[in-house]
């Protein structure tokens, strides 16, 4: 076969560890990322030890980012999607559209001078995040001036390398690859469609990716309504998982929930921190010993809360039903962190008919029983949570499988 | 040869205000060795990297420093720049003067940005060339154990193109997949399954199977493992370029975990399965079976899997009464949340207890008490079989295996290490690795790419094409070495050997394909006899020693 | 600042504290600038000689960091650097230089805050000697 192109979607970490897989086997990789950034939700996540590791695999990761952007047989193409697929396994013709590029990533070299001169507020061109690759800056269409029809080219006039072309135009081109890797990901639950439990409306209900977020920017977690470390957090399991909506456990929430609970003991000693739960998820390596340890400083309430509702302190008082106690209690918390579980993306519907692959019923992408890799169409393979709930070892793991899945397609034609 | 350093500054598009430029060229231009300075305001992009090329050539420099943002951004651009130029990419030497000096700090950092040039110039001085090199490796791969996930791994490895031999202690291929009686909603047995991966072993060309064999000894490192391997009383060496393990777990019933009395008879999956295999062996169908969990291990989620799938299957063909009792229902795994509503609905009670179950015997029948913490009451059952969980344990002969490997296992004996870099099948050992139930933890979407991932691990180490190595970026000087052996004990990744140099001497070696380049061998030997290119004693030393280092 | 005998010499390993640094100065996180930061390609590459050296040429402080422990990619990586940074502690404790002045950091890559705490720290001790 003589082309020896791989086209993988979605630059997060399963998009990544397909793509550095095939790339160090030989092989040349298209990575192609809807955003300008590569990294997926993991890049923003943050390391969750205490004076010893928890084992979260977030440090992982920016090793794999670094290398892949770097890799002399993998193109990235940021900003961009895939709009149409045709052809079949080992002849995929692949058109992808990159949104227009007015800021020139190649060129840019993250001076910061173009941000010094933006008149908005906030800064309608800026980092898209401190740990950003590519390091570059972006624009924000919305709410930028030159864009809302005025005559503002400052940040443009002052860019040293002239990275900057408001005139830009989008670009397609078609790509003839012999296998396609899926590797689009996931979304978060949104904690407002459970509205009793008062994402949104309280400041200090905050969500499992909150607290991520938080504790990457900040190192440490101060309460939103008053700075202050919060003495009583409560973390409510489940949510948006295991219902009838969605009919699975999510993986990773249970682990996400223990470790931040016992950063937070471990940055504060004196706080309480508990987990209301359904069924404990604590099987996987090295979990064991740290649940043992979590179960001497945490308290465990098996019960899921049905409303979470602001105290006249102003403290949050949680409605919750103790099954061991067999009734319905009330509790205040001066934080509670919801436990957001894994759904799939909104735009699958899209991606699936673009690439004619199906959707299971749970609307992640579909793989054939007892393979979890291939779909329907041959040479058509999925990586990553985009085909169900993973965690990060596993989605990596998942990534480099769908590598070897495409391997196998060239290896079969040679 | 005459070290001529070239000094490369940028001041990134003139946005660095609080250096004062002109004065650190200045200043360095009197540096000695150096035969040229030069001041760009973009040195990454096309125009600098020109210049710099040019500069380069005509003033013959052939140690490069350059004084710009953090080396990861940029360092493989400006790497490729010198080779471009003609010289070894390793010949470079890097200080950041923007993320870590002109925005870490208020007001001016002009006597920083100096010294941190001033390191890293003091480095170049000893920097030496790295070559890269193809390394020939074996590309025969050996699968120890011979179930069901040795047998996927050495057929996705042939379908890799890649040959294997498959070793397994017992007298045929085979493992616990019997131990399923079925998999719910599936319409092929987990019977069917193995014979037909077996069948699949056996006519494969690529796989050389070998019963009542096993490994007695591994040596060397990725690319060339020499294995012993014991078939009865032969034993014969052979050489690999990687090594999976697929030995897999035991489950043992433990008694005292249940605090059972003497005469109470619990059974096993395996024997439940036996039973609904030849259901009219049965004197008479058993009116109720009963399921008991979390008591010797609640975080393990093989129990969970064989009770779905085999309660599922006795409701179907037996018909019996059918209750779970367990502390928390482990459901992270693909499927198994609707496997469980399944079997909700098809009329299998899950109970769940805080305490444990007490279990003994009442008229001939298994007596299980718990308090049911959903009800909040107590729950008495008797049960005509219960069906009790199993510990999963490492088998037999995995401390021995660990030894011999000088490879780590994690807390409860099982493959590999905790450690997050190690995920999914990994080991400290470059060409090494462990798949599916040896690590501890089964489910089948884990299993799967453990053994799909171990597959691609080993074709990119083994690289149909050619295994590329940075050569000796790594040594160890042989007049220096005093054969302490403490590099080999201390590297964890088992890449240094003792070779014999002549008829008295044995030195240290250190292989390039198996390094890892942490220097920790480099730190910790008594002789100062390993050289570590890039982070050498001399070079760290000569950047400390530029410190408050006067002109 | 940049006067005698009171530089901090930070040995930083490249997967996480050399990182987390660049992340601290995108950040604009504003941290003393008598520290010098040195490569390493992990914390145990670091030896006794080299901290001793630093405090010869002028450093008052040393810092040795590294990834979090029992996440080093090297496995044992971060342990040794631990057990040479105390041995070295009581070394210099023999020559009159105490006070928790060479100390070991372990840190992920995303701890910028972390960072320029113990920086901080490192910069008042010395002040404070």
């Amino acid at each position: 076969m003589e082309n020896n192109h791989v086209l993988v979607i979605g630059g997060g970490i399963s998009g990544i560890a397909s793509a550095l897989e095939l790339a160090n086997g030989g092989l040349s990789v298209y990575l192609i990322e809807k955003e300008a950034t590569v990294g997926g939700y993991v890049a923003s996540f943050c390391c969750k030890a205490t004076d010893v590791c928890s084992n979260c695999s977030v440090c992982v990761v920016p090793q794999r980012i670094k290398e892949a952007v770097t890799h002399p047989q993998i193109s990235l193409l940021t900003n961009s999607t895939v709009q149409k697929v045709s052809g079949e396994v080992g002849n995929f013709r692949v058109e992808i559209t990159q949104k227009p590029q007015y800021i020139d990533a190649e060129r840019c070299i993250a001076c910061g001078l173009c941000a010094e001169v933006c008149p908005n507020e906030p800064k309608a061109i800026h980092l898209p995040s401190f740990e950003a690759v590519p390091y570059s800056y972006v624009l924000d269409e919305t709410c930028c001036l030159h864009f809302k029809g005025e005559d503002c080219n400052l940040c443009r006039d002052r860019c040293p390398t002239n990275a900057i072309d408001f005139k830009r135009k989008s670009k397609s081109q078609e790509l003839s690859v012999t296998t396609i890797i899926v590797a689009t990901g996931f979304e978060v639950f949104d904690a407002r469609e459970i509205g009793s439990l008062g994402y949104s409306r309280y400041p200090n209900v905050l969500t499992g990716l909150d607290l991520e977020e938080i504790f990457n920017r900040e190192g440490t977690l101060k309460l939103a309504s008053n700075g202050k470390e919060p003495q009583n957090i409560a973390f409510i399991q489940c949510v948006g998982s295991r219902n009838e909506e969605h009919c699975y456990c999510s993986q990773v929430c249970c682990k996400y929930a223990m470790r931040f609970a016992r950063l937070i003991k471990y940055q504060n000693p004196s706080a309480e921190v508990t987990i209301f739960y359904i069924d404990l998820q604590t099987a996987g390596k090295g979990f064991a010993e740290f649940y043992k340890e979590c179960k001497e400083s945490i308290r465990f309430i098996p019960g899921v809360p049905v409303e979470v509702l602001e105290a006249h302190s102003g403290e949050l008082e949680v409605k919750f039903e103790n099954i061991l106690e067999g009734k319905v209690n009330r509790e205040t918390f001066d934080l509670v962190v919801l436990s957001v579980g894994i759904v799939p993306r909104k735009d699958s519907w899209d991606s699936a008919r673009i690439l004619g692959i199906n959707l299971g019923d749970e609307g992640f992408f579909d793989a054939k029983p007892f393979d979890f890799n291939e779909t329907n169409v041959e040479g058509i393979f999925l990586a990553g949570t985009c085909q169900g709930p993973k965690d990060i070892p596993d989605s990596i793991a998942h990534g480099m499988a769908a590598a070897k899945r495409a391997m196998e397609v060239l290896a079969r034609c040679k | 040869m005459q070290v001529r350093i070239g000094i490369f500054i940028c001041n990134c598009g003139k946005s660095l205000n609080n250096i004062d430029f002109p004065k650190v060229k200045e200043r360095v231009e009197k540096f000695q060795d150096v035969v040229y300075v030069d001041l760009s305001p973009t040195l990454c992009l096309k125009e600098g990297r020109e210049g710099m090329l040019s500069a380069i050539r005509e003033r013959d420099v052939n140690r490069v420093v350059i004084a710009a943002c953090s080396p990861e951004l940029k360092e493989n651009v400006f790497g490729k720049a010198l080779e471009e130029a003609g010289l070894n990419y390793n010949f470079l030497s890097m200080a950041n003067i923007r993320e870590q000096c002109s925005w870490a700090h208020e007001g001016d950092v002009t006597e920083k940005a100096l010294e941190l040039v001033r390191m890293a110039a003091n480095k170049a001085r000893f920097l030496q060339p790295v070559e890269k090199k193809d390394i020939s490796v074996n590309k025969e791969i050996l699968v120890v154990g011979g179930g069901f996930s040795g047998m996927k791994s050495a057929l996705e490895l042939s379908g890799l193109g890649l040959r294997t031999t498959l070793v397994e202690r017992e007298s045929a291929l085979g493992g616990k997949l019997g131990e399923f009686e079925g998999f719910y909603g599936i319409e092929t047995t987990p019977e069917e399954m193995l014979s037909s991966t077996r069948k699949a072993v056996e006519e494969n060309g690529d796989i050389k199977v070998l019963t009542s064999a096993e490994i007695t000894r591994v040596e060397g490192q990725a690319g060339d493992f020499t294995v012993r391997i014991r078939t009865g009383e032969k034993q014969v060496s052979q050489s690999f370029g990687a090594i999976i393990f697929a030995t897999g777990y035991v489950t043992k019933i433990l008694p005292q975990d249940f605090e059972l009395k003497p005469e109470v008879n619990i059974i096993s999956q395996r024997k439940l399965v036996d039973m609904l295999q030849a259901p009219e062996r049965l004197e008479r169908r058993p009116g109720t079976i009963g399921f008991v969990l979390d008591v010797s291990d609640e975080n393990s989620r093989l129990p969970i899997l064989f009770t779905l799938n085999n309660a599922l299957a006795v409701k179907e063909r037996l018909g019996s009464e059918v209750y779970v009792f367990c502390k928390s229902l482990k459901v992270d795994s693909e499927g198994v949340e609707k496997l469980y509503r399944e079997a909700r609905e098809r009329g299998v009670v899950f109970l769940k207890f805080e305490e444990k179950p007490r279990i003994s015997k009442e008229d001939g029948r298994v007596k299980v008490e718990a308090r049911d913490v959903l009800l909040g009451e107590e729950v008495t059952l008797l049960c005509d079989f219960l069906v009790a969980e199993e510990k999963v344990l490492p088998p037999e002969g995995t401390e021995a295996l660990s030894s011999m490997l000088n490879i780590r296992t994690d807390s409860r004996g099982f493959y590999q290490d905790e450690n997050v870099h190690l995920y999914p099948v990994a080991s400290e050992r470059k060409g090494i690795f462990f798949v599916a139930g040896c690590k501890g933890d089964l489910d089948f979407t884990r299993t799967s790419t453990d053994i799909s991932s171990a597959a691609m691990s080993i074709y990119k180490l083994l690289s149909p094409e050619k295994a590329i190595v940075e050569v000796e970026k790594v040594k160890v000087e042989p007049e220096k070495c005093r054969a302490c052996l403490t590099c080999v004990r201390v590297c964890p990744h088992g890449a240094i050997q003792m070779v014999r140099v002549d008829t008295e001497k044995e030195v240290a070696k250190i292989y390039d394909h198996a390094c890892d380049g942490c220097g920790i061998c480099a730190a910790i030997c008594p002789a100062k006899a390993i050289r570590f290119e890039g982070y050498a004693d001399e070079q760290i030393l000569a950047e400390v020693e530029a410190i408050g280092e006067s002109l | 600042m940049n006067g005698e005998d009171n530089k901090i010499v930070a040995f930083c390993c490249e997967h996480s504290a050399y990182p987390v640094a660049n992340k601290a100065g995108r950040m604009r996180l504003h941290y003393p600038d008598n520290v010098r930061i040195i490569c390493v390609p992990c914390a145990g590459r670091v030896d006794v000689q080299h901290i001793l050296k630093a405090f010869e040429k002028g450093a008052a402080g040393v810092l040795v960091m590294g990834c979090q422990e029992g996440a080093c990619q090297h496995l044992t990586g971060n342990t040794r650097a631990k057990e040479r940074v105390k041995y070295t502690e009581s070394l210099l404790k023999e020559v009159g230089i105490d006070g928790g002045r060479v100390r070991m950091v372990n840190l992920a890559p995303d701890m910028a805050q972390r960072f320029i705490d113990e920086v901080k720290e490192m910069a008042e001790k010395i002040e404070g000697r």
